[in-house]
């Protein structure tokens, strides 16, 4: 679609392409941003969202007032607060996105590395360089202090291979299952010898040190090996270089980018066995991964102005990240990261999605298995709490929209409601029923200090129901 | 280098103090550090910020460690004290959420900043609860965030009121008395002003967090003088958060995100850096790891055992007039490192 078909349509379904893209591509964006993002225009948005100039989430900030969390303790939940600081206060939304993306791939979890602040900085190197070149990510990744001992690489020696890390690299973290053989994996495995991890002073009296990649020449493997057909000596570089020009990679990432950004596939174990919703898709974003040397950015720019982007709207299931940082940023954060910001971090665990703690190296099973009755009344829960409380910013800016159209009859209130914290479109059963509520104490109005707040009260009733609606937990 | 000789001073790595401990014989993130006065000369009340651990609980009841330690923390390692350690965790009275800095007055009486719930708590000098005062605002004797804390030859109590951008001077009861700054980046405006020091003729030091430098403001609050700016290089500061000056007005800055502190001349002529020197494990810390052989191991494993010494995120300094010393919160190391500044110091021969 180019820029010219999508100014051509309605005011309406602009704001609705443009919140679509917003949902996907970063946490959603209230009305006012909308409403600036769509007089820029779509392809003008998408740019801005590949090469952000507004700022990250200031962490010297964070840490000033919370000094605890810059090497925190094993606590459960704790040490992912800092993260969700960056989620909630980032100004360059997809840049984000994209660390939860990679996060949700090159999944390493706190439940083994045991020190929040190397998952932290494994984070830091998926924001540095998530949206750059895909074979420079996988160098970093395989350097990453916290996935070198989440997949035993630094017990990788010359005179006993560990293939965890080697099987893993090539299984879930580009090619898939059928595309190697075990060979493949041992000769793999035998290239990443010698990548480790330097050894810092424990941790029980003067708190955790940082660790950082080492690279042992004398525990490395520097005889012959073949992978792949080829044959050299290889180090573990040219290991990622030959895995980078397999079309299985190729195909590998653009599954994983159509899964996230555009719509449900299947776990990826299944993927040997089940071919993607959209294969024409796939190819597409393949060949742009191909074509401009594994660079993320051009293959995102690809997807975000493609059909089947811009028509997929509502056909995913928002993760428990997306619920919790999309409603954080909907009502409005606190200036300042106050006192609870550790429980506040917790609660997208609590919906099934436990960041920086995936229940295996294989992420988290997304779509529909983010829904069972206890998640989903969690999640309904959250949203409602925070969408009900009409002192927050974000609730008390819906209000002032509200309150400018005057009074209100039950639909029109409805219909607003819908359109501002969304646009969510529901079905006519839920609509009605919406209605019938909103038309219980008859029109909402203004015009005393009384009425005001008897129709705030109101409106908070209302976002809550929304919350409430199954179209809510869709993006 | 463990004795630094600069432009005729000399700076001696005396010890350090300290060890993780979320209650006793050591610390958790101290962010603030003054000494007693009168018979409690010889101790420091070290401000433990803690850290959020406890999950599904009400907002006042997150925290870990917090507190704050009394401790003399000797002239030489081993001589170290634990004398009482008071306040905890909440927004009950006698309580602290954010505590931030804390300031010793000639009764001896000890001052307790909460930049989250914007009051002053007062505590005697053995920690008992005597009062709290403080309103939430920016009209003229309310705080928004107040941290730094220092108190004046006549017992007047200067408060950076750090997202109000001014540092509030009021009697040692809270009365009002003059406002310092405003938001700005021009000489004599603050943003974020943080940790604060006095000189011996009360002149006022701010570190101006996000100035990325030092002001200094006479007694009556004009702008005298700008020690820094912003980098990571010679001279330069990273957000420092705190700031001491010694009786020969030397002055120190807490290079926070720096992780370093840097010492200037009264002239504001950068002398030297000192980024941490603990080579030795305190006392306490040498406790810890002799209860348990593998740590004992691992140490003896790294290769880069410097790691342990130096400073990290230091949030805190203070210059101990009596023995002629710089007390620093080491935050992130759960300790404080202390330096001896010599007056009579005679290097060996060249030719040794």
């Amino acid at each position: 679609m180019t820029s010219n078909s999508v100014a051509s349509k309605d005011k309406t379904t602009t704001i609705d392409l443009m919140a679509h893209l917003m949902r996907r591509a970063g946490f959603g964006a209230d009305r006012d941003e909308l409403e600036r993002r769509v007089a820029k225009g779509y392809e003008a948005t998408v740019e801005e969202l590949l090469n952000p100039q507004g700022n990250r989430a200031d962490r010297e900030h964070f840490l000033r007032y919370h000094p605890g969390f810059r090497r925190a303790v094993t606590s459960p939940g704790m040490g992912a607060s800092v993260w969700l600081y960056d989620l909630m206060h980032t100004e360059r939304p997809l840049e984000e996105k994209m660390v939860l993306f990679w996060h949700q791939i090159f999944a390493t979890g706190q439940s083994k590395v045991d020190h929040w602040h190397e998952l932290i900085a494994q984070v830091d190197m998926f924001r540095d360089k998530g949206m750059d070149s895909y074979r420079d990510m996988l160098v970093s990744l395989a350097q990453n202090p916290a996935m070198i001992y989440w997949l035993d690489n630094c017990d990788n020696h010359e005179s006993g291979v560990n293939e965890n890390w080697g099987r893993e690299l090539l299984e879930l973290f580009s090619m898939g299952v059928g595309n190697y053989t075990e060979d493949d994996v041992f000769e793999c495995s035998r290239a990443f010898t010698g990548w480790t991890i330097s050894t810092v002073p424990p941790r029980n009296y003067y708190s955790r040190f940082d660790w950082s990649f080492e690279y042992q020449e004398e525990d490395h493997d520097n005889g012959e090996k073949t992978f792949l057909g080829n044959t050299g000596n290889f180090n573990g570089e040219d290991i990622i270089n030959i895995i980078c020009q397999q079309p299985a990679t190729a195909e590998f990432v653009a599954r994983h980018l159509y899964n996230f950004f555009v719509a449900d596939e299947p776990p990826v174990p299944a993927w040997s066995v089940t071919p993607p919703k959209d294969p024409k898709a796939i190819a597409t974003l393949a060949k742009a991964f191909t074509d401009s040397n594994y660079d993320i950015r051009s293959v995102l720019r690809v997807l975000f102005l493609s059909d089947f982007f811009q028509n997929a709207r509502f056909t995913k299931i928002k993760s428990p990240a997306e619920v919790v940082v999309g409603t954080l940023r909907l009502v409005g954060q606190d200036i300042l990261p106050g006192p609870g910001i550790g429980d506040l971090s917790k609660q997208a665990g609590y919906m099934g999605q436990e960041l920086l703690n995936p229940p295996s190296v294989e992420g988290w099973h997304t779509g529909v298995e983010w829904i069972n009755s206890g998640s989903l009344m969690k999640r309904i829960n959250f949203v409602a709490d925070m969408l009900g409380d009409t002192s927050r910013p974000g609730v008390q800016r819906i209000i002032d929209r509200l309150k400018a159209q005057g009074n209100l009859g039950a639909e029109e209130l409805v219909d607003n409601c819908l359109e501002l914290v969304g646009p969510v479109k529901t079905g006519s059963a839920t609509l009605h029923q919406l209605v019938e509520h909103a038309a219980q104490h008859g029109e909402l109005a203004w015009d005393t200090d009384e009425s005001t707040k008897a129709s705030t009260a109101r409106v908070g009733e209302l976002l809550q129901l929304i919350a409430a609606v199954k179209e809510f937990q869709y993006c | 280098m463990q004795t630094q000789i600069a432009a005729g001073r000399v700076f001696d790595f005396s010890h350090a103090v300290g060890r993780s401990a979320a209650s006793g014989t050591g610390f958790r993130h101290p962010v603030a550090v003054a000494m007693g006065t009168g018979s409690n000369a010889s101790a420091a009340y070290v401000i433990n910020r803690g850290f959020e651990m406890i999950p599904n609980v009400h907002w006042n009841r997150t925290a870990v460690g917090v507190r704050i330690t009394k401790v003399v923390p000797g002239l030489v390692s081993g001589e170290e004290e634990l004398v009482t350690e008071f306040s905890k965790y909440g927004d009950a009275p006698g309580q602290v959420i954010w505590p931030a800095g804390v300031a010793v007055d000639s009764q001896g009486l000890v001052y307790v900043t909460d930049e989250w719930l914007n009051r002053i708590s007062v505590f005697d000098g053995d920690g008992n609860y005597l009062r709290c005062w403080g309103s939430t605002g920016s009209g003229a004797g309310e705080f928004n965030g107040p941290s730094g804390i220092v108190i004046d030859s006549e017992d007047n109590l200067f408060i950076a009121d750090t997202h109000n951008h001014r540092v509030q001077k009021t009697t040692s009861e809270g009365v009002l008395l003059a406002t310092l700054g405003s938001f700005g980046s021009e000489g004599g405006l603050l943003n974020s002003p943080w940790g604060l020091a006095a000189d011996s003729d009360d002149n006022i030091y701010v570190a101006d967090h996000r100035n990325h430098r030092v002001q200094k403001f006479s007694a009556s609050g004009e702008f005298l003088a700008s020690f820094g700016s912003g980098g990571t290089g010679r001279g330069e500061l990273g957000r420092p958060s705190s700031v001491a000056v010694d009786s020969d007005g030397d002055v120190y800055v807490c290079d926070w995100a720096n992780d370093r502190v840097q010492v200037y001349g009264a002239d504001a002529r950068f002398i030297t850096s000192l980024i941490g020197d603990a080579h030795e494990l305190s006392h306490w810390a040498k406790m810890t790891v002799a209860t348990n052989p593998d740590a004992v191991k691992r140490r003896r494993e790294v290769k880069n055992p410097e790691v342990e010494w130096r400073l990290s995120m230091p949030a805190d300094l203070v210059f101990d007039n009596v023995n002629r010393r710089l007390i620093v919160a080491d935050t992130q190391r759960q300790r404080i490192q202390i330096y001896n500044k010599l007056r009579d110091y005679t290097p060996p021969s060249r030719t040794l």
